[in-house]
């Protein structure tokens, strides 16, 4: 099935992608191409079949607080794109929240 | 023989005998990496000093009689995204050029309590997607036999640095065939353990469920103890088995071991020399006394095609942390929205940005019935597949790739066909299984790749049987 420019846009506003006109012309393409690919799963039939699940011991661990290692603590700070101290900084989150995507 | 072309196995030898010293292999590599690692690219980084310092320790305790475990003071490298501790980590990315890695991976703290000695990161397709290293934001790595083509990928620096003698032995990571191809495009052997077998704790995740940390190995027996040394359950990672550790079980010869040839799987287009040069491996083992025939294992082409949807799937929920907020590249003096949007979009390549906007689609209201939870039935119908071929034969071979190395930019720019460079290898991927690629011969004198699956946690069977093989060859 062929995606739409329109729905190519919209893929790229829920994955944060900011995509220019090109870039989304080629994303249309390669989507559609991939898309042809895999469409060839809807002819299998799968009914009754369950979904595979990831294999995983199910027990749950003890939930208690373990210390950081002071190193990984500097690092992962030293790692923030902006800070303040020991706060990282962010944009603001409650001006303008959808920036220009009123 | 220069000591960096020595297998890790003959180089224990040396080493307790004490024919050789750990500072003599490291600084035989790292003279071998400054010589060919311009031209190569397969290395990121390397930590001349710090190598050469470890390799001075493990002499040290070799002195006093103390050996921490089979791979103390022997020469090894890392993919780009297997966190190590205070070092720069990229995951062949833009979007982390910066990064340091804020603790050691369970494989890497595994590596280095057993005193082994690490040279270097390895380059790699972005965030591990792509079959041929030329998706890395750092340039791609060359074939060692050939620099005019790609070593695969996406682990492609490894192999790389394998093939070239560049490391006695190197991990990556393997999703779809990230460590098999490389290794069959390079000709050196590489081994995809069973999901579950090592800890992904520290791998900077691609697909979670599909993920898997294995070796890159100058022979059998190598990847084998490099195997034994990072396995095991990981409290650090819940998808890790409790099943019993891998041991190796070697074997004099074929006898009772029964070959299966996919017919599906030979039935897809591949180059008529690597068909005949893998045909040609399995009559070898056939001398050997296996016993070989044809197997139904449906859903060939329908494997690919899974692993197309579940695949983008986990990548577009795992690529969402990088975000610009807590680390990594961040666009700075913009609202939040485009803050996220333009980070994101400088940071990435057109690879991932690629296989976030699929998974993005596949997993949206309206299209996640159709796209990923049928992916995930066919893939429940494509384990029964596995399983039932298993019933009749011990270990499954094809080709590891349809080609020999192709040519730098020969495929990308469809990414249709790059992804069709995947099509033996990801059925392990999609059905938890363990599978090594083996060299098996040359092609217009590029190496060509014998790919082996054996059943869940059979990696004992399935590396005896190579190896029997890997030793009959001339």
């Amino acid at each position: 099935m062929a995606l739409s420019r329109q729905e190519v846009k919209q893929m790229a506003d829920l994955a944060r992608l900011e995509l220019s006109e090109d870039e989304l012309a080629a994303a249309e393409q390669d989507l559609d191409k991939v898309l042809g690919y895999v469409e060839r799963l809807q002819k299998v039939d799968t009914q009754g079949v369950e979904p595979a699940a990831m294999p995983a011991r199910t027990e749950w661990r003890e939930d208690v607080a373990l210390p950081c290692d002071e190193a990984a603590r500097e690092i992962i700070i030293s790692n923030f794109p902006a800070r303040q101290g020991d706060l990282l900084k962010t944009p603001g989150v409650f001006e303008n929240p959808k920036g220009g995507k009123a | 023989m220069k000591l960096n072309e020595l297998t890790i196995t003959e180089a224990r030898s040396k080493l307790d005998a004490g024919e050789i010293t750990s500072e003599q292999l490291a600084k035989s590599c790292l003279d071998e990496i400054e010589n060919l690692n311009p031209s190569l690219n397969a290395y990121l980084e390397v930590y001349a000093a710090d190598a050469m310092a470890a390799a001075r320790l493990a002499d040290e305790r070799m002195s006093r009689g103390e050996r921490l475990g089979v791979l103390d003071g022997i020469p090894l490298a890392l993919k780009d995204n297997m966190l190590d501790q205070d070092r720069h980590i990229t995951s062949g990315s833009k979007i982390l050029e910066k990064h340091v890695a804020a603790y050691d991976g369970t494989a890497v703290r595994k590596l280095k309590e057993q005193g082994a000695v690490i040279l270097g990161r390895t380059n790699m397709d972005e965030f591990a997607m792509g079959s041929s290293t030329e998706f890395s934001a750092y340039g791609p790595t060359k074939n060692p036999r050939d620099l005019e083509r790609v070593p695969g990928g996406s682990s492609g620096g490894s192999a790389a640095a394998v093939a070239a003698n560049l490391c006695l032995g190197a991990f990556g990571s393997d999703t779809g065939g990230s460590i098999r191809q490389p290794a069959a495009l390079c000709g050196c052997v590489g081994l995809k353990p069973t999901y579950g077998r090592v800890s992904r704790y520290g791998l900077m995740a691609m697909a979670s469920s599909l993920d898997q940390i294995g070796p890159f190995a100058k022979s059998v027996e190598d990847a084998a103890l490099m195997l034994q040394a990072i396995q095991g359950a990981d409290p650090q990672d819940q998808t890790t088995s409790e099943e019993k550790p891998f041991a190796p079980a070697w074997r004099e010869n074929l006898s009772d071991v029964r070959i299966g040839l996919p017919r599906q799987a030979w039935g897809q287009g591949m180059h008529p020399e690597i068909k005949a040069s893998v045909m040609q491996a399995i009559k070898q083992m056939e001398q050997l006394g296996a016993q070989v025939k044809d197997v139904d294992l449906p859903y060939a082409d329908e494997a690919l095609a899974a692993y197309y949807v579940i695949m983008p799937c986990e990548v577009s929920a795992n690529l969402a942390r990088f975000d610009g907020m807590r680390y990594g590249l961040r666009e700075k003096g913009l609202a939040l929205f485009e803050t996220y949007a333009r980070t994101r979009a400088h940071g990435f390549g057109s690879e991932a940005r690629r296989r976030i906007l699929l998974g993005t689609y596949a997993l949206s209201r309206g299209y996640y019935d159709a796209y990923y939870l049928q992916a995930k039935r066919v893939q429940t119908l494509i384990k029964r597949a596995y399983e039932a071929a298993f019933r009749d034969v011990d270990v499954l071979i094809t080709p590891t790739a349809p080609n020999p190395a192709f040519r730098l930019g020969e495929k990308t720019t469809d990414p249709l066909t790059m992804y069709l460079e995947d099509v033996f290898t990801v059925g392990a991927n999609v059905s938890g299984l363990p599978a090594i690629s083996v060299p098996c011969g040359l092609v217009e004198n590029l190496p060509v790749g014998m790919h082996m699956i054996g059943p869940a946690f059979g990696e004992a069977d399935l590396l005896a049987a190579a190896r029997v093989y890997e030793e009959s060859k001339p």
